[in-house]
């Protein structure tokens, strides 16, 4: 509350406090996320390519095992405390891909580990991951029933 | 006795008389290792949680206090200390052990020197011949309550910082004419400023105003120049804060040797650890003063020195309801005799 | 905590490894070299036959958006494979419109499959090289064409 009017001292203060604030290096943090983003990307690939290789999977369906992978590897990085160091470097190069959505889960599931089994790692597993799963199940809802009534009135 | 329109004179100047200052495995690779009592290996001390950890770095620091003023704790009247986890559970916990009346406060990262003034403050009119005082943080607990899981990818920016590991307690005594030990002269007790900011990944930022409110009420106060002191040393300002402190106390026409004006949060760490500004935490003060610079002020390198502990007073609770964070600075002046 | 991680490391290898065993072993290359297979009938050798599959493959060879061209003719289903230029592989969705359109108007007669997945290519170049063993029976090979027909026709 009252935020949205500050006073005049609270402005002043504010710019002030900018100037020694340190930046977020921004263009360095992008270039860090591409390499390291991509180079997950990779190791999914050659995953995938692994599925195809020597299961019976065709390109369209090696992406579920693929994803069940890279969040298991994910799950063992965090677990061994290496994720977070990937991910104080790689920042949306760590967190954007599936394997993000995995060390939100169990560093939740790890962090809660004391509170038992029901209430600790139960409760609060999906403390950060649930919103994602929330809001993505229901915007591809939306999105479903967008594109199932253009299909029923014939437009596309 | 009031003077001014927030501090106090302590005519009787307590004494610290000892003090106990325990780590963890990251603070042991830092600048300060050799002034730790104790030091861990293990970030969970041979607890099964982290809370317990917490409970366990004040336990010890208020015993080694114990110890090396050769006392036993049915002797200490009170017990003022504090910390930043929920309901302040684990000083509580640590407060059973310990078997002394017990008085919790709570002041974040402040807690350690508003322990201080109110210790020295019973202690100088005669409330009590001893006081144990200290405050703890321990980084895995603080990062549970206040941030994301410990193990979580999330990019810290640049004006993060660091909870300390750690914590430090202190025996205030009365004083019977000591000579050449460490006394509590004054203190301001702050009042709370909140100037706007919500980014609780830049507390630095948040104190600054808090602490340079502090500091010039002290001066005016106490009607003292900057120069009478050898050393200010602020809480957990870093990096950010300690600057921004810095140019407040000018523009208010405090002349300050830049070099006179310190933060513990950018001592305790080494340059090469990856803190981003600094470190924080209820420990950090606690830890630095009561090991680090009592040290230095028993080897002569200062003679007077002001101790600033900065908080910042928010909850998970009030940062996800948008509010801005408020912030509080208490401040004690140590000299020797 | 070093030789623990070590330790599950070489585990998941050995695991990953240990998987080795039964994947296609002289059709392995075709993932990520150039094979150009011979186009194959499974039934009849007859000359007619030949023709019209060595046509198909020439045709589809004609795209420039493509390279690599497997053509497998069954009893009655032809199954052509291809790889997509990798720049191209964007547009696949319409390259694989535009082959369907130009096989059926050429060659109205014949039932095809056309797929630009790289494990049907696979397959089929699998499927190509146990046809040079004479052991190989015709009726394994319609079922083994059949089967790759079904793969490709499943979805995620």
């Amino acid at each position: 509350m009252g935020n949205n009017n500050q006073t005049q001292k609270e402005k002043q203060y504010q710019s002030l406090e900018k100037k020694y604030e340190t930046k977020r290096p921004v263009l360095k943090n992008c270039l860090k996320a591409f390499l390291v983003g991509g180079l997950f990307c990779l190791v999914g690939q050659a995953i995938t390519y692994f599925y195809i290789y020597f299961f019976n999977f065709t390109e369209q369906t090696a992406g579920n095992p693929t994803v069940a992978t890279m969040v298991f590897i994910s799950m063992l990085l965090t677990g061994f405390g290496v994720y977070d160091h990937i991910g104080q470097f790689a920042g949306a190069g760590s967190a954007v891909p599936v394997t993000g959505f995995g060390n939100a889960v169990i560093s939740a599931a790890i962090e809660h580990r004391t509170e038992g089994f029901v209430l600790g790692v139960g409760g609060n597993m999906f403390k950060l991951a649930g919103s994602v799963i929330l809001f993505g199940v229901f915007s591809a809802f939306i999105v479903a029933l967008i594109k199932t009534l253009l299909i029923q009135w014939g437009v596309i | 006795m009031l003077i001014g329109k927030q501090s106090w004179t302590f005519p009787n100047k307590p004494v610290i008389t000892a003090t106990g200052v325990s780590g963890g495995p990251f603070e042991a690779k830092g600048k300060l290792s050799k002034d730790f009592d104790i030091l861990h290996e293990d970030l969970w001390m041979g607890q099964d949680s982290y809370e317990k950890a917490q409970r366990v770095l004040m336990e010890e620091a208020a015993q080694t206090a114990l110890e090396k003023a050769n006392m036993k704790k049915d002797e200490v009247q009170f017990l003022i200390a504090g910390d930043l986890i929920n309901q302040i559970t684990p000083t509580t916990f640590s407060a059973k052990t310990l078997e002394m009346p017990y008085v919790g406060i709570f002041g974040a990262c402040s807690t350690s020197m508003e322990g201080l003034a109110l210790a020295s403050f019973i202690v100088n009119y005669q409330g009590a011949n001893y006081i144990l005082t200290g405050s703890s943080s321990h980084n895995a607990a603080n990062e549970k309550q206040f941030r994301y899981p410990t193990e979580y990818g999330g990019q810290k920016p640049p004006t993060a910082q660091w909870s300390v590991t750690g914590a430090g307690a202190a025996l205030v005594k009365a004083n019977q004419n000591e000579k050449g030990v460490p006394v509590t002269t004054s203190a301001t007790i702050g009042k709370v400023v909140d100037l706007g900011l919500t980014d609780p990944f830049n507390m630095g930022g948040a104190m600054a105003p808090a602490a340079a409110d502090t500091i010039v009420a002290h001066f005016k106060d106490l009607k003292l120049e900057p120069s009478y002191y050898d050393l200010i040393i602020t809480g957990d300002l870093a990096k950010i804060g300690r600057d921004v402190t810095y140019e407040l106390l000018q523009k208010e026409g405090l002349q300050i040797e830049r070099e006179k004006f310190q933060d513990c949060g950018l001592m305790i760490y080494n340059d090469d650890q990856p803190v981003q500004a600094g470190a924080s935490g209820a420990g950090c003060s606690a830890a630095v003063v009561y090991g680090h610079i009592l040290n230095q002020m028993k080897q002569g390198v200062y003679k007077r020195i002001l101790v600033v502990a900065t908080g910042a007073l928010l909850s998970p609770l009030t940062y996800q309801q948008k509010e801005s964070i408020p912030c509080i600075a208490h401040a004690v002046s140590i000299e020797m005799v | 905590m070093k030789n623990a991680r070590l330790l599950i490391a070489l585990l998941t290898l050995v695991l990953v490894g240990g998987c080795n065993n039964d994947g296609p072993k002289e059709s392995g290359m075709a993932l990520i070299q150039t094979t150009n297979p011979s186009a194959v009938t499974l039934n009849k050798h007859t000359r007619e036959e030949s023709d019209l599959i060595e046509a198909i493959e020439t045709d589809i060879e004609g795209f420039k958006e493509l390279y690599d061209v497997a053509v497998v003719k069954g009893k009655k289903d032809i199954l052509v494979a291809y790889k997509v230029k990798h720049l191209q592989r964007f547009r696949m969705k319409q390259i694989e419109k535009k082959v369907v359109k130009h096989l059926e108007d050429k060659y109205p007669n014949e039932n095809f499959t056309v797929s630009s997945d790289y494990k049907i290519f696979l397959e089929a170049v699998e499927l190509e090289k146990n046809m040079k063993n004479p052991n190989y029976s015709p009726k394994k090979a319609e079922d083994k064409l059949q089967e790759i027909i079904k793969l490709q026709k499943e979805l995620t």
